[in-house]
């Protein structure tokens, strides 16, 4: 029984089937509001299925300087551990607390999975030999860079606000603070401190889906594409898939982490599907309305102004705590 | 029992100190002579883990209040720490056996091996402070011979080293001899337990501190460790800084915090929360726009023992457990990050990050062994670093709940932890493009994969480094939580269900593969040239080097002045030193001018010193 529930996780719900669907669909949403803030009428809803499924069938290039087999296996890898880290925050929202065993991670492993599948194209993308993947390579890992300091301090500001929550003073009740299932039960959102946090986040999984202003790795009009300059036909496929897992469970992080979550019944499910949209939408608003950034502009961006904003934060949600006043 | 214990330890001093004085030339009896005496030890230190307590107990010197005794005893830290000092000696004479670029005078290289061997093994086995210090010193002194073999571009490292280890060494003795006054006259430190209330015990305990800090090679007095790192041969670098060197002082900073000290003052925590916290931000951001392989890692090395120092200053069992798992892991990934370097080195015969490159082709064991290893380090899910960094994590976040000073700025700790593991990824990174991946220079094209000898070592290490990331329970059943005296399944309060994470990633994998596969997309597969816009260039001028992917940051303002400094050798406490000792001697030789009535003067004002303080003693 064990086996078929693991298999049902992995393959239909909330694995491979849905996660893909959702967000292959997702992935329409932003195609088509993108087109009608250009006044277009924009894609049918299945073209993002079509374009995977055109992949497919075209031939594969391997550059001949390229490290094959890393040039193979990281979309391979980036794609599964995409997965992995949406069945962990699939799985905060849909198992009962009390069936601990099937928590995959806590909410620093789900930090560090997010990193695996920019890790997988800096690898990939480094393999392929191309001068203009590796100035990609650079560009990504500096992204990366960047955007991880205001996220671990929007996350400290989550971590302080859940313990205020909680009210915890004693150890005992320190198992909860690291919990998604337990951080999943406040809004730090309604908040202060936490509502600046949860902007800067917004604009870390910007960073992480390499949405305008944010994407400088590919930069299609300076460096052609640059980390995925390369890739062609099923691994390309396998990229966009990645992506579109990515497109739920990035903005999924950001709905537990400071929304509430998801939650179990009919009308908190419809509720937390309304978060993922405003968070989808917010993200979508935030690509169609600025145009793309210098990597030295978002280091400094990232590090000088966002990195002080996010320390008042911190400050603001501690004080908060120490005077039990939620709402700092 | 106790003859295996005392052989443990002084066979491989005694056949080092021989070897030292063998000819270079028999080559073979030294190679023979190390391997033969690591298998020794190896299996000794097996045998010892298995065994249960041992104590033997032998006095030597019993004058005035003087007690020294020849003091050893095991328990489960150090017999834990001994098997794996000992597995990492091992595993460095496999891999000098087939090392081509290994030193001429492999007198040197052996003894100095043996000795550091036969030291450590005294160092983590004896209950005596007295004869922690003497083998501590032998240790030091082997470092010292082992980078002289280097030649004579090494003379200046070692001494550097020697001078910086020997200062806290010094400090060591000094701190020694304060806890001989704080506890009326004991050597012994098991279950001390000294309090941290008076000031000479503050100052005791800060002296050990800087020792076992500095043999770890956190700041302040950390320079030695890049010295050495760019001019000693990997191998070297991989036993004594990489492994040895981290197990030993964090088995002193262990034992300073959980036997000799009761720790409570809340400033001392503070200070080492400090000292780790400094370390880990500022190595890894100078590690990161370093263009030598060995110096590169040698930084990370630094950066790496800031998350051991901060995990024992959170004071919480899960972040002592964390730090002392993460010296085992560290020990595991840099002793295979630096002999990986080595291989690199020893085909290429640089180890110039922009003179290398597209070697993961030709070298597939060896890259896959350094990806492993890097992975590790970066704190990657499913390898042994991750498992410590986020033991160290849980401890900094447990100190939400405690009162103390340094407990109000956990969520600094936090931060800076944090941030610190997605630099060294940007370091690794740098690495991993500039020496595998990327384009391969044409002067490397006739490269090729190293021999099984050094090959084998790196695979063990590469795949402890997983083992200790997917099993991360066994571990910490059967070495850690023993040796901390901590209760099982009580310290983790996170949850990360490795192997059920191995399993869904390896569906998706296969998912994945399914897709590729049955698209049919790579049967059409086709080689292309690289896409260059039409335009043909030689391979040479289409390499981009990772040496200079990090120059946005370094030439970012607050970044740029502090790389400068650090270029200037501002932050480097050897140079600084220096100066100071050459005002002393130059104020020593402003004094002896070699004039006969300014000695006398000199002599007349001593003696009416003298003479005051005694008449008013009187």
């Amino acid at each position: 029984m064990e086996v078929i529930r693991h298999l049902f996780w992995l393959l239909v719900f909330p694995g491979f089937l849905f996660t893909v669907i959702l967000g292959l669909y997702a992935c329409w949403i932003v195609r088509k509001v993108t087109a009608l803030i250009h006044h277009r009428i924009g894609p049918p809803a299945l073209q993002p299925l079509y374009d995977v499924l055109k992949l497919l069938g075209k031939e594969t290039l391997i550059p001949e300087a390229a490290n094959k087999a890393v040039f193979i296996w990281a979309p391979v890898v980036g794609f599964a551990s995409v997965l992995l880290l949406a069945i962990l925050l699939w799985a905060v929202d849909f198992i009962p607390a009390r069936d601990n065993g099937m928590f995959l991670g806590d909410v620093i492993v789900a930090i560090y999975l997010m990193v695996i599948p920019s890790l997988a194209l800096i690898l990939g993308s480094s393999a392929s030999g191309s001068p203009h993947a590796a100035i990609g390579t650079a560009r990504e890992m500096k992204l990366v860079m960047s955007y991880e300091l205001v996220l671990v301090m929007a996350f400290i500001v989550v971590l302080i606000k859940t313990a205020t929550f909680h009210g915890i003073s004693d150890s005992q009740n320190d198992a909860q603070l690291l919990s998604l299932s337990s951080i999943a039960q406040y809004t730090p959102a309604l908040s202060i401190s936490g509502l600046l946090a949860f902007l800067a986040a917004l604009l870390c999984v910007q960073a992480k889906l390499g949405f305008t202003p944010f994407d400088i790795p590919e930069a299609e009009t300076e460096i052609a594409g640059g980390v995925l300059i390369e890739y062609s036909g099923a691994l390309l496929a396998l990229w966009k898939l990645a992506q579109a897992v990515m497109l739920v469970a990035f903005p999924l992080f950001l709905v537990i982490l400071f929304m509430g979550g998801i939650g179990t019944g009919f009308g908190s499910v419809l509720l937390g599907l309304g978060k993922y949209v405003l968070v989808l939408v917010l993200l979508i608003l935030i690509k169609n309305t600025n145009p793309r950034m210098r990597i030295d502009q978002t280091v400094k961006f990232f590090w000088f102004y966002c990195g002080p904003v996010m320390a008042v934060a911190i400050v603001l949600a501690m004080l908060g705590n120490y005077y039990d006043k939620w709402w700092l | 029992m106790e003859k295996l214990l005392l052989t443990l330890i002084f066979v491989p001093l005694a056949a080092g100190f021989v070897l030292l004085f063998t000819p270079a030339k028999w080559k073979l009896l030294h190679k023979g002579c190390g391997l033969v005496i690591s298998v020794f030890t190896f299996l000794a230190a097996v045998k010892l883990f298995t065994a249960g307590k041992i104590v033997f107990d032998q006095p030597i010197l019993d004058i005035w209040q003087v007690k020294l005794n020849l003091l050893f005893e095991t328990n489960h830290l150090n017999t834990f720490i001994l098997l794996f000092a000992m597995g990492f000696g091992l595993l460095i004479s496999i891999y000098s056996l087939k090392d081509a670029s290994a030193p001429r005078q492999s007198n040197f290289f052996y003894g100095a091996l043996l000795l550091a061997v036969g030291g450590s093994a005294g160092i983590l086995l004896t209950g005596h402070l007295i004869f922690l210090l003497i083998f501590w010193e032998i240790v030091t002194v082997s470092l010292y011979l082992l980078v002289i073999t280097g030649g004579t571009e090494c003379r200046f490292a070692a001494t550097k080293s020697f001078a910086m280890l020997g200062a806290s060494d010094g400090a060591l003795l000094l701190g020694i001899g304060m806890i001989w006054v704080l506890s009326s006259g004991t050597f012994q430190f098991t279950g001390l337990g000294l309090p941290t209330d008076s000031a000479l015990s503050i100052v005791a305990f800060l002296l050990l501190m800087l020792a076992a800090v500095t043999k770890a090679g956190a700041m302040p007095l950390h320079t030695w460790l890049p010295t050495s790192g760019e001019c000693t041969k990997a191998s070297i670098m991989a036993i004594l800084p990489a492994a040895l060197d981290k197990l030993l002082g964090i088995y002193l900073l262990v034992i300073i915090v959980k036997e000799i000290f009761l720790l409570q003052s809340g400033p001392l925590s503070f200070i080492l929360s400090v000292v780790g916290a400094a370390t880990i931000l500022f190595a890894v951001l100078v590690a990161m726009v370093q263009h030598n392989l060995k110096k590169l890692l040698s930084y990370q090395a630094i950066a790496q023992v800031g998350y051991m120092v901060l995990g024992i200053a959170t004071l919480t069992p899960i972040g002592i457990a964390g730090a002392v798992f993460h010296m085992l892991n560290h020990a595991t990934y840099k002793c295979c990050l630096f002999l990986c370097g080595g291989a690199v080195e020893h085909v290429s015969g640089t180890a110039e990050l922009d003179q290398l490159g597209g070697l993961g082709k030709k070298m597939p064991w060896t890259f896959m062994a350094f990806l492993v290893a890097t992975m590790s380090m970066s704190g990657i899910p499913l390898f042994g670093g991750f498992v410590s960094k986020w033991m160290v994590y849980q401890g900094l976040v447990q100190m939400e709940s405690q009162a103390d000073p340094a407990a109000g700025f956990w969520p600094l700790w936090l931060l800076v932890a944090m941030f610190g593991s997605a630099l060294t990824l940007a370091a690794s990174v740098k690495i991993l493009h500039s020496i595998f991946l990327s384009r391969k220079p044409d002067h490397l094209r006739n490269v090729r994969e190293v021999s099984a000898a050094m090959l084998i070592p790196m695979m063990i290490l590469a795949f402890l480094c997983v083992f200790f990331g997917v099993f991360y329970r066994i571990p910490l059943k059967y070495f850690i939580y023993p040796a901390l005296n901590i209760e099982r399944e009580t310290a983790i309060m996170g949850s990360w269900n490795s192997w059920l994470a191995v399993i869904y990633l390896l569906g998706g994998v296969l998912i994945a593969l399914l897709i590729v596969l049955l698209s049919r997309s790579l049967l059409k597969q086709r080689s292309v040239p690289t896409w260059t816009c039409g335009e043909v260039q030689p391979n040479d001028k289409m390499i981009v080097p990772g040496t200079h992917f990090y120059k946005t940051i370094s030439s970012l303002s607050p970044f740029k002045q502090l790389y400068h400094l650090q270029e200037k050798e501002h932050f480097d406490l050897y140079n600084h030193g220096g100066k100071i000792g050459l005002l002393f001697s130059g104020f020593l030789k402003w004094l002896h001018s070699g004039l006969l009535p300014v000695y006398l003067v000199w002599t007349a004002f001593g003696l009416i010193v003298i003479l005051t303080v005694l008449c008013n003693i009187w």
